[in-house]
């Protein structure tokens, strides 16, 4: 039963860790000071975040946490593919950092319930810290999608790009039958998707941008051959009947794209060369 | 010595143990420590880490050790630490909020936000040099994971807020 919390906990952690480590690519150079400060200190959050899921596995496994972080394959890492796309540019940074942190909202509002407690005092620590993530990312979409066209018009294709992909943030865990009756996911993935579809379209057309968006064919071909049938054919509630198709998945299967093989490289590099580094 | 002598002068230790980032409050001013148990000699600090990803949390463990070790009767100790209560906000004491007004840093101001989908400016800081409320919030990150960034539109000085968690 606890290979099933493990399996959670890994899948958490992991997507912490990478956005983590791509919000801190912009450290250094960011368009201006107050970002570069804010991208590094949110950063600086959401591996913190990371180190607290994976302490909760050390706790279990006695394992160590740097190397659960950094010494592993990368197909033993379970985050979703959303969290490993590279930064691109400004535009795409927002939209995927207003996915993202609406999507942990309502996960971690979820996990409030888990049967786990060292978890749920987790859970209600960090949706204390999540706040100022989303207070930044919304202060952002609303300014880019009232501004001038160029910028508006970025920030729609990259949400066109972003959200398929953010729908695989609920891409079903690892065990996670066995998760949902143990009551470690206390609400099951596909439950939390047709949640967040609906919340993240109804805070883009309150945004005035547009929530129906087609995601480009290549890259919604690239993962769902590795995916299981049941993401794509799911119909959740409380959307509309066109639904947005999850795309980029395969992440909670350790199927990642070839932009984490450069992501691993780097984030784990030191770790590979001073085994046995403490710092 | 009695258990309740040692876990006085554990506590007393404890104010001398001083936050490694804002050194003018120490652990206690910061309502860090949630309890210190003692038996036979072995002594059990448990601390609430404050934003959980601030680096400062492992030198704070350590200097706990250390101040806890020197102290009379006390054979050996463990520091722990857990989420459970939170830490926010709230614990930081009157005390603490006057030191880190006179370290130049804004003390924390109105509730902790419980729910993150309250999305809304943080709230007014007043100026730590001044005392004025006419302040703007510039940022909500600054050069640590617990400051946000003020301008004070009174004395005209940008200033940093321990924000509220």
């Amino acid at each position: 039963m606890n290979d099933s919390l493990i399996a959670l906990l890994t899948a958490l952690g992991d997507d912490e860790l990478v956005i983590g480590h791509r919000h801190s690519e912009w450290t250094g150079h960011a368009p201006h000071i107050e970002e570069d400060v804010a991208f590094s200190s949110i950063a600086q959050d959401e591996i913190g975040h990371a180190a607290a899921y994976y302490g909760l596995i050390a706790q279990i496994t006695n394992d160590d946490l740097d190397r659960l972080a950094l010494g592993r394959r990368p197909d033993e890492y379970r985050h979703t593919i959303l969290c490993e796309r590279p930064n691109g540019d400004w535009a795409y940074t927002l939209a995927r950092h207003w996915l993202y942190d609406s999507a942990d909202a309502l996960r971690l509002e979820a996990l409030e319930g888990t049967a786990h407690n060292d978890l749920a005092a987790v859970v209600v620590k960090l949706r204390r810290e999540e706040r100022y993530h989303m207070l930044h990312a919304a202060t952002w979409m609303s300014r880019i999608a009232r501004g001038p066209v160029e910028g508006r018009s970025r920030l729609i294709d990259s949400i066109a790009t972003a959200f398929p992909e953010a729908l695989g943030l609920f891409e079903s865990i690892d065990l996670e039958e066995e998760a949902v009756k143990e009551g470690w996911l206390p609400v099951p993935s596909d439950e939390l998707r047709a949640r967040f579809a609906a919340h993240a379209a109804a805070g883009l057309e309150e945004l005035g941008l547009p929530a129906e968006v087609v995601p480009p064919s290549d890259q919604s071909a690239e993962f769902v051959a590795s995916s299981s049938g049941d993401l794509i054919e799911h119909n959740g509630d409380g959307t509309s009947g066109n639904e947005i198709q999850p795309s980029g998945l395969g992440g909670r299967r350790g199927h990642h794209s070839p932009d984490f093989d450069e992501l691993w490289d780097e984030m784990t590099l030191t770790y590979r060369e001073n085994p046995g580094a403490t710092w | 010595m009695t258990t309740t002598t040692v876990t006085e002068s554990i506590w007393t230790a404890l104010c001398s143990v001083m936050d490694p980032e804002i050194p003018a409050v120490s652990v206690v001013d910061m309502g860090m420590v949630d309890r210190v148990e003692v038996a036979d000699g072995r002594a059990r600090v448990v601390i609430l880490p404050t934003f959980s990803g601030c680096p400062a949390i492992a030198i704070i463990q350590r200097d706990v050790a250390d101040a806890v070790a020197q102290v009379e009767g006390v054979a050996s100790v463990v520091v722990d630490t857990t989420y459970s209560p939170p830490w926010t906000t709230d614990r930081i004491t009157e005390e603490g909020r006057t030191k880190l007004r006179e370290f130049g840093l804004a003390p924390p101001t109105g509730d902790a936000p419980v729910l993150i989908t309250q999305i809304g400016l943080p709230t007014v800081a007043n100026c730590p040099f001044c005392g004025s409320s006419n302040t703007r919030n510039d940022s909500p990150f600054g050069p640590t994971p617990c400051r946000a960034i003020y301008y004070c539109e009174n004395c005209r000085n940008p200033f940093e807020q321990f924000k509220q968690i």
